[in-house]
């Protein structure tokens, strides 16, 4: 499993390097419209309509950035939490650990994809 | 010797002492000592040694924080003892070993295994075919120049190492100046072997051990900046990785 985990850990680092640059600046942004803009009346009329949130979501550009918004910052989660256990529980970076948290990324982010095939 | 000017004042420096032959685990001893003012760490060990106690061992030469001998732990922080003030400290300084490091005898630590890390990034410019003389020196212009000379600043002290959080419990983990120094060569124009150091970077000391800590950076005396490096040297180990697939390498 540390083999695995080390031949692999050039994509994650580019899935985590992914999330992070996705997480500073569309999630923010994105959160910011959806939990404070729209309730607080915000944003223009009607712009946050079932219609008009489908047919943003269910383009073909649309449905990779809602996959990119679902999987990157699952990376970047894992990624990060991996490390602060590391130093919270005082051992190295621990394989067993490290796949499982990246499995529940990989789960997350296959769960992403069925779900924005399936729109 | 320092000038004798100013007031002297009193100290007390709790020191790691530890000898191979007697003890089982290191133990501290306490000095009390009259500094001078503009004092250094390093000259109160230094007064330790000539005037107190000559049994105790530290590491030191040059005194201007140019060869990097001198590294301890002053109070729980990984320091160029020949550069700490004396005064920014209160009556009572401790004195350890660096972290993170077997420790041969009271002060002075065990090197080899850092010195295998450096070997093993290969820190020197590797060429496919070595120039002939008549075909002049290797030309590099300032800019080419200024993509690697910040990494190449490193005086081998290895207070990064003991600062770090991943080389305390990762001892495989290249650690923080191994990977400057791989990458200071990786960024050198004259360079053609950063393929080669590009796989080390990804093998078993991986760079992606590193936690982003910024330990490194923070305790580095010569602004060498190597948490900079290693963030470099990730991306750079992974478009190696990427082009791996596309472009076939020899060897």
């Amino acid at each position: 499993m540390k083999t695995l985990l080390l031949r692999l850990e050039p994509v994650i680092w580019l899935l985590f390097g992914a999330g992070i640059l996705l997480g500073t600046l569309l999630l923010p942004g994105y959160l910011l419209a959806v939990t404070l803009g729209a309730p607080l009346g915000l944003l223009p009329d009607g712009a946050m309509s079932y219609e008009r949130a489908y047919t943003l979501a269910s383009h073909p550009i649309g449905r990779v950035l809602l996959l990119a918004l679902i999987a990157l910052p699952l990376w970047k989660g894992a990624h990060h939490v991996r490390a602060l256990l590391a130093d919270w529980l005082g051992h190295g970076p621990d394989p067993v650990i490290g796949s499982l948290l990246y499995a529940i990324a990989a789960a997350g982010s296959l769960a992403g994809i069925y779900a924005v095939l399936t729109l | 010797m320092a000038p004798e000017t100013g007031e002297m004042r009193k100290r007390t420096f709790v020191v790691t002492r530890f000898d191979p032959d007697k003890d089982q685990v290191p133990k501290t001893q306490t000095y009390e000592v009259a500094c001078r003012p503009d004092w250094k760490v390093l000259d109160a060990l230094n007064h330790i040694k000539d005037e107190i106690d000559p049994t105790l061992s530290h590491r030191w030469s040059c005194r201007m924080a140019v060869c990097g001998s001198c590294g301890m732990n002053v109070n729980g922080e990984p320091k160029l003892t020949c550069k700490t003030q004396l005064a920014d400290y209160g009556e009572v300084v401790e004195v350890e070993p660096l972290a993170n490091f077997p420790i041969v005898r009271d002060l002075v630590i065990e090197m080899d295994g850092f010195m295998e890390k450096f070997k093993s990034v290969k820190p020197w410019v590797i060429v496919a075919k070595e120039k002939a003389a008549e075909e002049g020196p290797n030309r590099q212009s300032p800019e080419e120049l200024s993509a690697f000379k910040q990494f190449s600043m490193c005086i081998n002290c290895m207070l990064c190492y003991a600062a770090c959080p991943v080389v305390a419990k990762e001892p495989h983990f290249l650690g923080p100046a191994a990977i400057a120094l791989g990458h200071r060569y990786n960024m050198d124009s004259r360079d053609e072997g950063a393929a080669e150091r590009n796989e080390v970077f990804r093998g078993e000391g991986t760079v992606f051990h590193c936690s982003y800590a910024n330990e490194c950076t923070e305790v580095c005396p010569k602004n060498v900046d190597p948490a900079a490096a290693i963030n470099q040297a990730k991306l750079n180990a992974v478009v190696d990785w990427a082009a791996s697939f596309v472009v076939k390498r020899n060897g």
